[in-house]
């Protein structure tokens, strides 16, 4: 809108043709790549064993798999709650840390997501269980005399992806924080707010944009996590994607695969459109 | 111009990549230390002797191995399979039957000869034990699910597949005989007294680490990766009571361009000579009659072929008859 306003129409098209055309590779990749495998799943879905929609029928009526699809919302609901109070500290000490500090920090951060994913399971695996560095830690100093239990079970999900999910929080809390002038709290503190109301009501608020986008991030990508929960995790909390490799790998039961990825992309997509709607990083400036 | 160029280096590109799939082909098996042995005296006598050289790929995966055959892109020519699995696949045609005037099925243990399919090799699921980590080792399926006795977690094998019903059954008391068909309502139940203790394995690899570092000191694993284990210096404690067997299977998928080499490599890999290298490497059991006057006299005691006394045989066909229906109430059960 701005630039319309500044550049004669001509010369605008031409930009935008330009830009165009260096999209389209990247379009053609995700077409190729994503979207036509994409729909060919969900028509089998609607197609194996017989055309109709006994596939949706039996995923949404079973309590089974509903119970796959809670423990979904479950374990992503609370690795985004435990990512955003441990990520929140984080990011405001390196808003307000010096410059040479925190960039030490925040590639200590960024180094975690390049290592590999299962190299840091299994590392998560062998400091978690019951014989591992954990336990053996807390039996020695005497505060637990029996292991306890920290993987094959829901705190080894959370806790491991967690992990892997603090930087997605972090990263986009920074920036806001960073962008938050601190005469605000100063003016805030000699107005006579104390500590705790200059962060529940100033520092908090003004920050809320970007809590919010680093968690729905958090949100949506727990929700179709496979190697953390499959390694960290019990039968009993299996998780959506992981439902899905079952029926497409070991029962070879495309219909109901490609049933499950379905209703797993629509939640992800209904998700992100809400992101897209109330969360635009542009107007939360 | 540009664009005859980049033609032309396609082209190429595709004559090369044909080329050299011609001269090759791929084996396909679960990894870890079998899929080492297979490699050494499976493949790579092959590739020196037959001319072929022969890939690893891993791990087997039956909706990689459909789609392949569906988008008819077969890039498995040998894959490593479990029998129950090669059958159902036999009788769906994701299968080439097996060329028997290349692969000789009269020294092959008729037990794991189909049209679709020779065995692989032979083994038990045993009990396992880290006799260093616990006072007791259980001693039978009983014992293995009785907590009061033998209290803490166990570990079995996460995939729905012969061996873990069976084991449920025969640890409630039903004879050994009368097993199939397999009763499952019975076996769940029995399954559901030590569920809360149940870690599972995944892989081979998974069995021995959870052994290993006593996460789970004992359970239900296959004879071979104890043997492996028991190599690397822990103390691994082996029950052969009521153990039970089942066969991997060498099958060829549909479609595959090179069904020739694949014969040929199926029939290198059965040969008494390949089985008892194999067998000597893993301890599981060779399928070729003739492989066990070729092994060690000491070795061959502690095989699964000779642990026949209580042993129990899981019935390939009755599995590949039920394997969706299990399978389908084995993953609910488990997520319950």
């Amino acid at each position: 809108m701005v630039l319309s306003a500044t550049t004669d129409g001509g010369e605008r098209k031409i930009r935008r043709n330009g830009s165009f055309g260096y999209v389209v590779p990247a379009l053609l990749l995700i077409a190729f790549f994503f979207i036509i495998p994409v729909l060919m799943l969900l028509m089998r879905s609607v197609l194996e064993p017989t055309p109709g929609l006994q596939n949706y029928r039996e995923l949404l009526g079973s309590t089974t798999y509903l119970r796959v699809f809670l423990n979904t919302f479950t374990v992503a609901g609370l690795v985004t709650v435990v990512a955003v109070v441990i990520g929140f500290p984080v990011a405001w000490l390196l808003a307000i840390m010096p410059d040479k500090w925190s960039r030490l920090v925040m590639a200590i951060i960024v180094l975690s997501m390049w290592t590999n994913l299962l190299a840091r399971t299994y590392a998560w695996m062998v400091l978690l269980q019951r014989t591992g560095v954990v336990n053996k830690m807390l039996i020695n100093l005497g505060i637990i005399d029996k292991p306890l239990a920290l993987v094959n079970n829901l705190v080894g999900v959370t806790i491991g992806m967690t992990y892997i999910m603090l930087p997605f929080v972090i990263l986009p809390l920074i920036g806001i924080l960073k962008s938050i002038d601190p005469a605000i709290l100063r003016a805030a503190a000699l107005c006579g707010a104390n500590k705790r109301q200059c962060f529940t009501r100033v520092l908090l608020p003004l920050s809320l944009p970007g809590i919010a986008s680093g968690a729905l991030m958090v949100f949506v990508m727990s929700l179709g996590y496979y190697v953390t929960p499959a390694l960290l995790g019990g039968t009993s909390n299996m998780m959506l994607a992981e439902l899905v490799a079952q029926f497409v790998q070991s029962l070879v039961n495309w219909g109901m695969g490609g049933a499950a990825a379905l209703v797993l992309l629509l939640v992800t997509m209904v998700l992100y459109a809400i992101q897209l709607k109330f969360l635009n990083p542009n107007r939360a400036r | 111009m540009k664009k005859q160029t980049i033609i032309a280096v396609l082209a190429a590109t595709v004559a090369f990549a044909g080329q050299a799939s011609a001269a090759d082909m791929v084996f396909t098996s679960w990894g870890g230390t079998t899929q080492d042995a297979q490699k050494q005296h499976w493949a790579d006598t092959f590739s020196t002797e037959g001319g072929v050289n022969v890939t690893q790929d891993g791990p087997t995966d039956y909706g990689k191995l459909k789609a392949m055959v569906e988008s008819k892109n077969v890039a498995w020519d040998v894959v490593d399979v479990e029998g129950d699995y090669a059958v159902q696949a036999g009788n769906a045609g994701l299968l080439e039957k097996l060329d028997f005037s290349v692969i000789d099925k009269t020294k092959l243990d008729p037990r794991f000869v189909t049209d679709y399919s020779v065995g692989s090799f032979y083994y038990s699921f045993v009990i396992g034990c880290n006799k260093d980590a616990v006072d007791a080792c259980p001693k039978s399926w009983a014992d293995l699910f009785d907590l009061a006795k033998f209290p803490g977690k166990r570990t079995f094998y996460k995939w729905s597949a012969p061996g873990v019903i069976e084991a449920a059954l025969l640890a409630d008391g039903v004879a050994a005989d009368k097993l199939y068909p397999l009763d499952l309502d019975r076996a769940f139940k029995k399954l559901d007294t030590i569920k809360s203790e149940i870690v599972w394995w995944d892989s081979g690899a998974q069995s021995q680490q959870l052994l290993a570092s006593a996460e789970a000191p004992f359970g239900s694993f296959w004879n071979g990766r104890l043997t492996a284990l028991a190599q690397t210096g822990v103390t691994v404690e082996t029950s052969w009571t009521n153990n039970i067997t089942a066969a991997d299977a060498l099958v060829v998928p549909k479609g595959t361009k090179n069904k020739e080499a694949a014969m040929k490599f199926i029939a290198n890999a059965t040969s008494d000579k390949a089985q008892a290298e194999f067998a000597t490497m893993t301890g599981y059991a060779p399928i070729n009659t003739g492989s066990p006057k070729l092994m060690d006299e000491d070795l061959r005691k502690t095989l699964p072929d000779q642990k026949a006394e209580t042993q129990v045989n899981a019935d390939m066909s009755y599995w590949a008859a039920h394997r969706d229906e299990i399978g389908t109430r084995w993953y609910a059960w488990q997520a319950k």
